[in-house]
């Protein structure tokens, strides 16, 4: 039970940790949550679904069109319920902007695939029991994506200069960066990693329209546990997060273990509300 | 109201009539979308005040819905407990709804507007999971049937009248509050969340009260839903329906009770009328939060509001008329408000660094000082934004304990900001009628059912605000939203909020920045003229010239120490101010 | 007084910026010369650090802003770092996770690679005590090294006109001259700087040129060679006698 408990744990929680990841990827850029993340994770699998199952792609060309959609995805985000809102960002009409696109995107999806979840193709068959690949692909996307994500920030100038707009983007600015452009790539980013979060747990999560509003929430969590824009903080909240479920969906049944999850969501949220790891940001003077 | 009074009263009176003749057409699928809009409405009616109103982004709300509805069912059925009588049963819905409202809004005190709409959103989700789950009682997805209600408001008509007559009740409430006092401090909580504060209004308690209100009309909704399906499944609350709630609110418009109202009704009976788009609705929904976010924030009231859209005339000209000042201001009060050796460091840096200050009841007291020099945080150290690390501060001769800066009212400490922090959506005079809040006497329960206090309070901020816009200059704005105003005009806007309140204290925050030569020389004369008739000013400012020509007494500040203090005469020829100006 | 010059490198005329509805500049005109030291000054809240915003693109602004013969009033802040005018904004507001080395590598954001890294070396070595912590993260730097940091990044692009603002604030003396000669050395290397500064008499030592600006507009034009600058600078700071 045990290793069983790990592994389905492990594997959920890279899923949550990719999404809350698309959430800092966008919030970097822009200073914006963004409502997008889970449906990013969404489309994912079922669009996995759709261009394996249903239009016969080989397993790699299927998942490369998935990225693509995925990095298409996110840059309508920005042109569409980011850039409008962003001259008034202290309305936070982001939040409801952003809801209202992910809802439209999800609704469509609905409309246009189904609202019951279906079965997502097995891609790589290799390994089996605790280390099926439904629980290793997962686990290997996020380890793959937090060490990419490394080797951009700190190895390219792009990269720094994604965290250069993040901490100052008036300085930034002021230095000639192209903002703009580089907002649209991290939105672009984004996309990918998050749908490439709903491809890699495809298995587990099925390709459901519906999980637009579960990864939301839970791939939230580890983003306010780890604090905002800490990829790291997410990738350990995350995965956590994912174990605590398994445990208390074993030990005290699935509807508690929702319930336990949100209940210390809260509480953390209350006697932390800028996460473990987040700083509670320097002031300027 | 937005709306102005007498287009808002007709449309009311209309929607009202047609309503009670509803049942003259004997259709009685109608009569259900008529009741289910009305059930509807009393839900968002109080949602209104915390979406609308605190602009408070809670968009799992849905969740007190279904709280309320499966706490009238199952109350009525018995399953748990001796079974209740429906009225009875619905009345627990409204508690277990109010109890919930604070659960689900308390976090909202505490964390940002994304985070705060995320827990709202998990709080939906889990109460359908836990419905689902908790099979004894709520009978899981089979669901459990919804109460009968008996005689005078049975089942078809009866019922609608029962909805409709709550409904009714709703929306007189909530426009109630709207107008009076506490409605202003909601919006300004949510427009200028700082200027509340100054003016004394408590977030934590206005909010949470909001929260209660909202969330017990929350589970009566919720009570008389589960009556209306007649059975209730966890399917029938998706979050297809908060986004619906929140939709009517949006395409109201933000601070509107019509807009909202006329929003609900649209989105219950659209629908419907839409039938073949049925499958499309939740995504329709969507696609129009979109569009009104991006393309009319400010909803139907917005586009209804004429008055706002008449252009104003160009170059007006503020004309204070200081002379009227001793009739608003109590001239007799004497005091003094000092600071004693006063440290405050942010991280390592010495912001203030033993800082002493006295300014008197009649003087104006000019406070300059280079960029970061520590002038503005002196004001924020008064008017209880930050806690210094050492000092005291007292006001005649009592200390005057530091934080809490919405208790400042109280001791008649009155504000202004460096950049005017108005409430756009308000009008001139309900942003000067903010400055007063904590003159009222009446409860938020006497404003919500207009009794007399309610009323006497509001006649007597009505006319001490008009006072104070006439002192300043602005009477004839007052009915224009503030949001239309010109800079130099804010300024002004701000200095009448503040004289609302009778300040014994006022302190001014560069109210020159911005201003042209001739309106700074008003703004000098007015100035001068606060303090004779009583009030003590302290002014930060820039203009060099205006703090000579108006201050009793200047203080100097440098790297938050004292440089120099005196009169004007001496400042002005005092060598390291000079120096300290032009850098020698 | 007119300044007899060939051609303007930086021509402001009419130039009218601010926040929002707060119209903090109105009617401002200005020149650069190349290879000219101007100082602005002005008492605090005058509109220094708007006027060179406004200038940089970073502002809205109305009003016509020429540069080396282009038309750059509505040009994007980037278009205008491009072009050679480099804005170095108060509060040296460098980038405190990176490293000092990226910090100066990101001010040539676009440039060649090569190039890109000997214009940094460069503009690294008018700095030796930034340069030795090139590895370090900015924010373990002083307040003083900061603003070093903050000029090196201002030089890498080899700018024909840097507008450095308020670059002694919060330094020791010392420091003070270390990055006001690092601005002497751009002037005799050809560069024309544009200075906001406190410490007056240091920067009217270095300027050729002098502009005071008081209450939103330009009050006082003058060589810095004129006679009685002071007392005229004094008169405009504090208004004109009543």
């Amino acid at each position: 039970m045990l290793a069983s408990i790990v592994s389905y744990g492990l594997a959920v929680g890279a899923v949550y940790a990719l999404i809350g990841i698309t959430y800092n990827v966008m919030f970097a850029a822009s200073r914006v949550f963004s409502f997008t993340a889970g449906m990013l994770g969404m489309l994912g699998g079922v669009l996995g679904a759709y261009f394996i199952d249903k239009l016969g792609m080989p397993t790699i060309v299927g998942f490369g069109a998935v990225l693509a959609c995925g990095a298409a995805m996110g840059v309508i985000t920005e042109f569409v319920a980011v850039r409008p809102v962003l001259k008034s960002i202290e309305q936070h009409l982001y939040v409801l902007s952003t809801l209202a696109f992910a809802l439209l995107i999800a609704q469509f999806t609905a409309i246009q695939w189904g609202t019951d979840a279906s079965p997502f193709p097995r891609l790589i068959p290799i390994g089996e029991g605790l280390l099926d690949q439904k629980f290793w692909i997962p686990m290997l996307s996020c380890a793959a994506t937090v060490l990419g994500l490394e080797f951009l920030y700190r190895r390219t100038l792009i990269g720094r200069a994604f965290l250069a707009i993040a901490e100052d983007a008036y300085a930034a600015r002021a230095l000639g960066l192209p903002e703009v452009r580089l907002r649209l790539a991290s939105f672009a980013l984004a996309g990918v990693i998050g749908s490439l979060a709903g491809f890699a747990g495809g298995e587990m999560l099925l390709a459901f329209f519906g999980n637009q509003a579960i990864l939301n929430f839970y791939g939230f969590v580890p983003v306010a546990l780890g604090g905002m824009g800490n990829n790291r903080g997410a990738l350990i909240a995350g995965l956590l997060l994912g174990l605590f479920q398994q445990a208390a969906n074993f030990l005290v049944g699935g509807i508690f273990a929702s319930v336990a999850v949100f209940v210390v969501f809260i509480i953390v949220l209350l006697l932390r509300p800028e996460g473990f790891a987040g700083a509670s940001g320097a002031r300027r003077v | 109201m937005k709306l102005g009074w007498l287009e808002g009263r007709i449309t009311f009176l209309l929607l009202a009539v047609a309503a009670v003749c509803l049942p003259l057409f004997d259709d009685s699928y109608a009569g259900v979308i008529a009741t289910r809009a009305c059930i509807y409405w009393i839900l968002i009616s109080g949602l209104n005040l915390v979406v609308g109103y605190a602009g408070q982004i809670a968009i799992g709300w849905v969740a007190l819905l279904t709280l309320g509805a499966y706490t009238t069912a199952v109350l009525t059925a018995g399953t748990a407990t001796p079974a209740l009588q429906p009225y009875v049963a619905l009345l627990a819905s409204a508690a277990v709804g109010a109890v919930s409202g604070v659960i689900v809004g308390l976090p909202a005190l505490r964390l940002r507007t994304f985070y705060f709409a995320m827990t709202t959103l998990g709080f939906a989700t889990i109460v359908t999971q836990i419905a689902l789950a908790w099979k004894d009682v709520t009978g899981g997805g089979i669901g459990t049937p919804g109460p009968v209600f008996p005689f005078p408001f049975a089942p078809g008509w009866g019922f609608y009248y029962f909805c409709l007559i709550l409904a009714v009740l709703c929306t007189w409430m909530t426009a109630n509050i709207a107008a009076s006092r506490f409605g202003r401090s909601l919006i300004a909580i949510r427009d200028a969340e700082v200027a509340a504060e100054a003016s004394g209004v408590s977030k934590p308690a206005l909010l949470m009260t909001v929260f209660v209100l909202s969330g017990a009309l929350a589970g009566v909704a919720g009570g008389l839903f589960s009556s209306l399906q007649s059975y209730i499944t966890p399917d029938a609350f998706n979050f297809d329906l908060s986004v619906l709630f929140f939709i009517a609110i949006l395409i109201g418009g933000r601070g509107s009770i019509l807009g909202p109202l006329l929003g609900t009704i649209l989105l219950t009976v659209l629908p419907e009328i839409a039938a073949p788009l049925v499958a499309w609705s939740t995504f329709l929904y969507a696609a129009l939060l979109l569009l009104i976010v991006l393309l009319i924030p400010g909803g139907i009231a917005d586009m209804l509001d004429y008055k706002n859209r008449r252009p104003l005339q160009q170059h007006r000209e503020i004309v204070p008329r200081p002379e009227l000042l001793p009739a608003l201001l109590d001239g007799t009060r004497r005091g003094a408000l000092e600071l004693t050796d006063v440290a405050l460091a942010f991280g390592g840096v010495r912001a203030i660094d033993g800082l002493s200050l006295d300014f008197h009841s009649g003087e104006v007291h000019g406070l300059i000082g280079p960029n970061g020099s520590g002038k503005t945080t002196t004001l924020n150290v008064i008017s209880g934004y930050y806690h210094p690390q050492a000092g005291t501060a007292q006001l005649n001769g009592a200390t005057l304990p530091f934080g809490a800066p919405h208790r400042r009212a109280s001791f008649r400490i009155a504000r202004t900001f460096q950049t005017p922090r108005l409430v756009g959506g308000a009008s001139v005079l309900e942003n000067v009628m903010l400055g007063g809040t904590i003159d009222g006497q009446g409860t938020f329960a006497e404003s919500l059912l207009t009794l007399p206090r309610h009323r006497s309070d509001e006649r007597m901020l009505r006319e001490r605000a008009l006072q104070a816009l006439t002192i300043v200059g602005l009477e004839t704005l007052a009915q224009v939203r503030a949001d239309r105003l010109q800079h130099s005009e804010l300024r002004f806007m701000e200095i009448a909020r503040a004289l609302t309140l009778r300040p014994a204290f006022l302190m001014l925050d560069e109210p020159a920045a911005g201003l042209s030569t001739e309106e700074i020389r008003r703004l000098g004369t007015l100035i001068k003229a606060i303090s004779h008739a009583g009030t003590g000013v302290l002014l930060v400012e820039h203009h060099a010239d205006l703090i000579f020509d108006i201050c009793d007494r200047v203080t100097v500040l440098n790297l938050g120490k004292i440089l120099a203090a005196g009169t004007p005469a001496e400042i002005r020829s005092h060598r390291e101010v000079v120096s300290a100006y032009l850098g020698a | 007084m007119p300044i007899s010059a060939p051609d303007p490198l930086l021509q402001v005329k009419n130039l009218r910026a601010g926040y929002g509805k707060i119209i903090v500049l109105d009617g401002i005109d200005l020149t650069i010369t190349p290879g000219e030291v101007v100082a602005l000054l002005g008492p605090n809240g005058a509109g220094k650090s708007t006027l060179l915003k406004a200038v940089s693109g970073l502002l809205p602004r109305t009003g016509t802003v020429t540069f080396a013969g282009k038309n750059i009033s509505t040009a994007s802040p980037r278009a205008i770092v491009e072009g050679g005018l480099v804005h170095v904004v108060e509060g040296h507001r460098v980038f405190t996770q990176l490293t000092v080395f990226d910090n100066v590598l990101l001010a040539g954001y676009g440039m060649k690679s090569d190039l890109l890294h000997r214009q940094a070396e460069e503009a690294l070595a008018f700095f030796p005590e930034i340069a030795a912590k090139r590895a370090d993260k900015a924010g373990s730097l002083s307040g003083g090294q900061q603003q070093m940091l903050a000029v090196a990044q201002g030089l890498v692009r080899k700018p024909r006109l840097l507008m450095l603002d308020e670059p002694s604030a919060g330094l020791s003396p010392v420091l003070v001259d270390r990055v006001l000669a690092a601005a002497a050395q751009l002037r005799d290397a050809g560069t024309a700087v544009l200075l906001v500064e406190q410490l007056i008499e240091k920067a009217l030592k270095l300027a050729d040129r002098v502009y005071a600006l008081a209450r939103g507009s330009i009050v006082l034009e003058a060589k810095t060679s004129e006679p009685d600058l002071h007392n005229r600078l004094e008169r405009a700071y504090f208004g004109t006698d009543k």
